[in-house]
């Protein structure tokens, strides 16, 4: 009975230690001091070893501190980074793909500007802390669709509810190009060929489906010009209609609009319409983008490549090619955020940012190029880089401590802080670890 | 044709029979029949390939020709035809015609597709009548019981345009499914279809058409391999009839008589070798298996070329028979903008530019070729495409034979047509000017049978359409038995070919212009520059750090030497032998190659049989695609060994097939060869269909799943037994004992009995996994392998004590819901409890890296670096029980290796070389070149392409069929790089 008891008094510690792993972090200290850390702010060089004085939730001082602080954590023979964002994932929006009743990523609808992602991101979802244990402190859930599929929100790892989360709401708009390709069968000798009509109809078809979607922003356009004139010199109202009122930011380039596009033509179609109507543009994906990187560069548009993990596209390209483009961008002066596929299944993925990022460093990239790709870059893209992307006096406590190079597979992340807080790096993988390891031997 | 004149012409072919000599005469009203006897004088007589008589006279009587000779003086009674400056050649052949009447004649089934597939390979839900309705085969597309000569038909129409081509006879051959039934040699001649017909049942029809038409996806067989097994099967079963009602023929008494079965009866002439089986592969590869089933089942047979033979020249040499040749080219469309062109890849370019050298490369090979119009929207292009043929390299004697001796020979008429010889039938086929092989040269008539048929040459001749017979004697009108009364001889001069020339002066000059252009080949083999790129007697790598997975650790400052394939050293020193390939491999790594023991890569075609419960009898290794892209891209990221594993589609998937990544080895030369046999089996979600729709096959839950390996298993054992009452049953008694039918699913199931076939079951949920165990234990079957297994650390005792592997991913998860307690400690967790653990990609792109999903388990749980790359060497090794030859590096193995930049647990290596049994296959220093001179070389065909278009000439005949065919992705490349084109959920991890 007593055993019985000890036993239950055991679970019930565990199930209480379990709820609290992955809960949100408590109020933080007043002053945190990092020790010996070999510190990476990201904006400049690294520093080892290094202290870092937190305060706040922000970055008071980085440099060899010899401060008082509330807590002292000493780092000696770990690195410091500042927390990783994710762009373009499905995080938040999905938790099983095969099971639809847990799929929030897409809607209906070929033109839903409306559409908010940051609304239906499940606070709970256990690929959450399963994400941040490994660096990344902040996601873009972004809606997936045809054309146009609603807006994203810039989201911490950190929060009670979806508004705790938020960061930067609205942060962009996601339109998906339409395909430019042309084909006009399948496969040889089978049976299973796709109906596509001719190569000349397919032509037809991809030039109204263009025209479709700079339609859809000419109309929002006269929306946005009656609504204003409306307002300044008392024009009838035309009455608030929520699609349209969805895209007047991004008609006046305050927020940008992220396309996603893979495919060359679609990139470079993507290019042309943005510039004719001054859209202030991302392109997300960018699988063929370094064949246009000075066209990218000249035109000041970032990508978010999303395809390091992708098979050439034929036999002329070499196998290497899409490790290789984010330096091949890089090189031409575009600036590029690395990111996992936007889909569901690779929601579960998203730990594996820094191995994307380290597979392009084995085939060229800088490092520091690709720890600014996964902090900077994409803190510049959305516009939050005067808080987040960087180790910097006066921006965002938000930073973690990893025992070696967190390019490096075999390193493991030991702290993270979201804005000055300690945050638990517990999660689904880590209480079924403990538990199973500690499975007694079956007679 | 009306019965009442069906009856009547079987009336006058009785009288024939009395009255040789004399015409047969009409009832009034019908055009009278002319005299049989003909002299054609004057003429060039192409006699046989090789053999000319500049002017000679054949002479015809009754269908037959008499005499051919210069010297030959007509008879009184021959009606005299100048033939001055025609050529005459023995009438053409073609031997794999369709015309539009192909269809099988029974209705296809309509049932519900669950039970279509019947009984056949242990279906556990069985219909009463599968198959189509009636007796026959239980699968719908095995009608090898349908002839073709039965309810043969053919349109006036269609016949005349092959008489306008120069054909005279023609093999109907039937259309869909997949043993299709016999096809019949016909005289393309308007006459009764009884004359007509020459010989029946010419050829049994195979054809490895997956999914047939009109079928829908859930029958089996739905994949390629499915399709390959279906039709082993089939003659199996046929050949067991025959032993069964052979043997109750001799003692019916006291005996269950045997089932009918037409399907299995048909098959029997094609069983002796009395029938010749043509098959119909569909790509360059199956050539190569449809020899070697044809072999297998000790079939004569021909081959139906791909048209992409030049793929693998090799593979059709090694069929050694007769090919059959279409001369359908793909043709370019117009493309709107620059970056269309360019998205237009190599592969597409080649096979544009190859297809009219194909039947050259057969010929190269020394192989028997003949040709059809098969395939082919407007017929009235073959002439213009074997024009292009014989730029290409085929001779004209060569292709004259392909026109006539050789399918005449084929079809086993080479002693009534084929020649213009004395006793043969009169088929023959008169042309203008130069002769057949100039495209400007007019078919001006044929012959069949003795009857003259003038063929309509075209538009251009105005004179000789000035002389043609009113609009109502158009021969599409012509009733049967009429014939067209001959014209006065002074119509068949023929008009000098300059006047043709005149009438339309533009179009020869750009046929000429896109001849010329077409004549010289741009594109390279697909070949060249594969296979190994160095060879050399021995390797010696020095002052490497050498990860040898064996006993001896990792050594640091050591060496590496390979000899006569084979792993002759390793150490801090070793032999220098003389002509040794030395490298200098300071600061660099050694690996074993790396070995994917679940790879879904290299498979020609779908990778699930799904239809049935049970596809034990599915082979990979039937359907290895050594032209893949991906082993390339995979020998770059330093694997030599890739396990090609069957979907997870079923609780019993397919025979899997490990290969050596030998870039440039055809099919079987890429099989790791003695490597024991392997099998994939899978559980939960995907075998009871919990993520498609509709399911409703047996299983559909994970209770479902243990009840049907325990029936399959059990009715394995009654199949060995049966086998093994068989053979020690009492021999010399009055009636031999027939042996059990072959069932290729038992067979399987059996080996696995038998301790001859392992296991490697697709698992995810600790349930599962304890249920597979204890029932494979209580059959005394030892498992080879887990795979997925991503609950296994939950069961990793249990495991350890069965003695089966889990071969695992990293750290997949949460994408179906069996997946939602994976976690990336499973590798480790379940070595730390004892399993052999290995980590599998199950994705081309994933297997590129597999050195860093070891690496995750350093990071997960802690792992030694030792201890984690053997997750990708020697275990996979030792759970496919291959450790003999590969997985770690020790004298007398395999000199498999990687060398890496720098550790290849190291994030951010890379994969420098890659060599198997001591020949390097990748070098990363090599590779940009390589890459420009593909991309040169596609340019180039795409600067040819472009002028082609321009030139106007090879796009203007073909139709949408040949548009459409160039963007057709051969089965070899259609699941490399990026998908487009694989269905969705075609396999699921």
């Amino acid at each position: 009975m007593k055993g019985n008891l000890n036993h239950n008094l055991t679970l019930c510690c565990w199930l209480a230690i379990a709820a609290c792993a992955s809960a949100p972090a408590p109020a933080r200290a007043q002053t945190l001091l990092l020790k010996n850390a070999t510190v990476h702010p990201v904006s400049g060089p690294a520093l080892s070893p290094g202290d870092v004085l937190l305060e706040n939730g922000k970055v008071r001082q980085i440099g060899h501190l010899n401060v008082p602080a509330d807590r002292v954590v000493d780092l000696t023979g770990q690195h410091l980074y500042p927390g990783f964002l994710l762009l373009n994932t499905a995080l938040g929006l999905s938790e099983i793909e095969e099971v639809r009743a847990t799929l929030d990523a897409e809607e209906v609808g070929q033109f839903v500007p409306e559409v908010q992602s940051w609304v239906a991101v499940n606070p709970d979802s256990e690929l959450l802390p399963v994400a941040r244990a490994n660096g990344i402190a902040f996601f873009e859930p972004a809606p997936e669709g045809s054309m146009i599929a609603g807006q994203s929100a810039l989201m911490a790892m950190d929060g009670w509810t979806t508004e705790e989360m938020v960061f930067k709401k609205p942060a962009a708009l996601h339109v998906y190009w339409p395909s430019m390709e042309i084909s006009i069968a399948g496969r040889r000798g089978g049976r299973r060929g796709r109906a596509a009509g001719s190569a000349e109809e397919q032509i037809k078809e991809r030039e109204r489906r263009i025209k479709e979607l700079a339609d859809f922003f000419a109309d929002a356009r006269a929306y946005a010009q009656a609504r204003d004139a409306a307002q300044t010199n008392g024009a009838a109202d035309p009455g608030l209609n929520p699609p349209w009122e969805a895209m007047r930011p991004y008609l006046k380039g305050e927020r940008p609009i992220m396309v996603h596009a893979e495919e060359l033509r679609q990139i470079k179609s993507a290019l042309q319409w943005a510039e004719t109507n001054h859209y202030k543009i991302v392109i997300a994906g960018g699988r063929d983008a370094w064949k246009v990187a000075e066209l990218l560069a000249k035109k000041n548009v970032p990508v978010i490549y999303d395809d390091i993990y992708s098979l050439p596209l034929s036999e002329a390209e070499s196998y290497d090619i899409h490790f290789k483009a984010p330096e091949l961008l890089r090189q031409a002066g575009v600036k590029v955020a690395l990111s996992l596929q936007t889909t569901v299944f690779d929601a579960p993925f998203a730990r594996n940012l820094p191995y994307v990022a380290s597979q392009a460093v084995a085939y060229g990239l800088p490092a520091e190029e690709a720890l600014k790709a996964m902090t900077l870059y994409p803190a510049q893209i959305l516009g939050v880089e005067d808080r987040l992307g960087a180790i910097e006096p006066g921006k965002d406590a938000t930073l973690f401590a990893c025992t070696g190079d967190i390019l490096d597979l075999r390193a493991n992340v030991t702290h993270f802080w979201m804005a000055g807080r300690e945050v638990s790096l517990d999660n689904r993988h880590t209480r079924l670890y403990e538990k199973y390891r500690n499975r007694p031997k079956p007679h | 044709m009306t019965p009442l004149r069906k009856i009547l012409w079987i009336g006058l072919a009785c009288l024939a029979l009395h009255g040789a000599v004399r015409a047969e005469i009409l009832p009034p009203g019908n055009r009278a029949i002319p005299l049989g006897v003909h002299a054609l004088v004057g003429g060039k007589v192409v006699v046989k390939p090789g053999q000319v008589l500049e002017s000679a006279t054949v002479l015809i009587r009754d269908g037959l020709i008499e005499k051919v000779g210069p010297d030959v003086t007509a008879p009184a009674d021959a009606r005299i035809w100048d033939m001055k400056g025609l050529t005459i050649y023995a009438g053409f052949i073609d031997p794999y015609l369709t015309l539009g009447t192909n269809a099988p004649s029974r209705p296809a089934t309509n049932r519900d597709s669950e039970l279509r597939a019947g009984r056949f390979f242990g279906l556990p839900v069985a219909a009463l009548d599968p198959g189509t309705p009636g007796p026959g085969a239980q699968l719908s597309t095995v009608t090898p019981e349908h002839r073709m000569a039965e309810g043969i038909s053919p349109d006036a129409q269609a016949l005349q345009s092959l008489r306008a081509l120069g054909f005279t006879v023609g093999n109907v051959v039937p259309a869909g499914g997949i043993i299709r039934g016999t096809s019949v040699l016909i005289a393309l001649s308007e006459s009764n279809p009884n004359e007509a017909v020459i010989r029946p049942d010419v050829f049994q029809h195979v054809a490895f058409e997956s999914m047939g038409r009109g079928e829908e996806p859930g029958s089996y067989p739905q994949s390629l391999m499915g399709v390959i097994s279906a039709v082993r099967q089939s003659f199996f079963d046929a050949r067991h009839y025959f032993l069964e009602h052979q043997s109750y023929e001799q003692a019916p008494q006291g005996r269950k008589r045997p089932p009918f079965n037409p399907a299995s009866q048909a098959l029997g002439p094609a069983l002796r070798r009395e029938m010749p089986v043509v098959f119909e592969p569909g790509s360059a590869l199956m050539v190569d298996r449809a020899a070697r089933v044809g072999r297998e089942l000790g079939l004569n047979f021909y081959i139906l070329a791909s048209g992409q033979e030049w793929r693998r020249p090799d593979l059709a040499k090694g069929s050694g028979v007769p090919f059959i040749v279409p001369l359908n080219f793909p043709e370019i469309s117009k493309m709107p903008e620059e970056d269309d062109w360019n998205a237009i890849t190599l592969d597409q370019l080649r096979a544009w530019d190859w297809a009219p050298e194909d039947a050259a490369v057969l010929r190269a090979q020394n192989l028997e070729v003949a040709l059809t119009t098969y395939e082919l929207e407007d017929k009235s292009a073959f002439r213009r495409n074997l024009a292009y043929a014989i730029d290409r390299g085929l001779t004209e004697n060569d292709a004259l034979a392909a026109l006539t001796t050789v399918p005449a020979k084929l079809c086993g008429v080479e002693k009534s047509l084929g020649t213009v010889e004395a006793g043969k039938m009169a088929n023959l086929t008169v042309v203008s000017g130069k002769g057949y092989f100039d495209p400007e040269a007019k078919v001006m008539e044929v012959w069949i049978d003795g009857r003259f048929y003038r063929t309509e040459t075209g538009e251009t001749n105005a004179e000789a359409a000035a002389e043609e017979k009113p609009p109502e004697e158009k021969l599409g009108e012509q009733k049967p038995g009429e014939v067209k009364p001959p014209e006065a001889k002074t119509a068949e001069v023929k008009p000098p070919e300059a006047k043709a020339a005149e009438a339309k002066p533009a179009r020869p000059n750009r046929a000429a212009a896109a001849r010329e252009l077409l004549k010289k080949r741009v594109a390279h083999a697909p070949l060249e520059g594969r296979g190994a790129l160095t060879n050399p007697p021995a390797l010696l790598l020095t002052n490497a750090t050498i990860w040898t997975c064996g006993p001896a650790g990792r050594l640091e400052i050591a060496s590496l030497l390979i000899e006569h394939g084979k792993i002759a050293e390793v150490g801090a020193t070793v032999r220098h032998p003389a002509g040794a390939l030395v490298e200098d491999a300071t600061g660099k790594s050694i690996t074993p190659g790396i070995i994917d023991p679940h790879s879904h890569s290299m498979i020609l075609g779908d990778v699930n049989e799904g239809s049935l419960p049970s596809s034990a009898m599915v082979r990979i290794g039937d359907v290895v695609n050594s032209e893949s892209a991906n082993i390339y891209l995979q020998l770059a990221g330093g694997v030599t060994e890739a396990h090609l594993l069957h979907g997870s589609a079923n609780p019993i998937g397919g025979q899997c097939c490990l290969i050596k990544l030998r870039d440039g080895a055809g099919p079987e030369d890429l099989k790791f060869e003695g490597a024991p046999p392997t099998i994939k089996f899978a559980l939960g979600e995907n075998v009871k269909q919990s993520n498609s729709r509709g399911g409703t096959r047996f299983p559909q839950t994970r209770m479902g799943v243990q009840a049907f390996y325990d029936n399959r298993f059990t009715a394995a054992r009654q199949y060995l037994k049966a086998w093994d009452d068989f053979n020690k049953s009492a021999r010399g008694g009055p009636v031999a004992p027939v042996p059990p039918a072959r069932d290729l699913e038992l067979e399987a199931l059996g080996e696995i009995l038998q301790g001859k076939r392992f296991i490697h079951c697709h698992s995810y949920r600790q349930d599962e996994i304890l249920m597979f165990i204890r029932l494979m234990q209580s059959f005394s079957i030892q498992v080879a392998a887990m795979h997925h297994v991503l609950e296994g650390y939950k069961v990793a005792d249990e495991m350890a004590a069965a003695g089966i592997g889990g071969s695992t991913f990293s750290d997949w998860w949460a994408y179906k819901f069996e997946v939602y307690d994976a976690i990336p400690y499973n590798g480790t967790l379940m070595h730390d409890r004892g399993v052999l653990v290995s980590f599998n990609s199950d994705s081309d792109d994933l297997a590129r890296r597999l050195n860093f999903e070891a690496a995750k388990a350093v990071k997960y749980g802690g792992l030694s670096e030792i201890e984690a790359l053997k997750f990708v060497t020697i275990n996979p090794a030792r759970q496919l029980r291959v450790e003999k030859r590969v997985g770690s590096l020790e004298p007398g193995k395999d000199g498999d290796i990687a060398l890496w930049s720098k550790s290849p647990l190291d994030s951010t290596t890379v994969c420098l070389e890659t060599w198997i049994e001591g020949k390097k296959y990748f070098d990363r220093s090599l590779d940009a070149a390589r890459t420009a001179a593909l991309e040169e070389e596609r340019k180039a065909l795409l600067a040819k392409a472009r002028k082609a278009l321009q030139a106007g000439g090879p796009n203007d005949r073909g139709g949408a069929r040949a548009r459409r065919q160039f963007f057709e992705t051969a089965l070899e490349h259609q699941d490399d790089f990026y998908n487009h084109d694989r269905d969705e959920g075609e396999f699921e991890p």
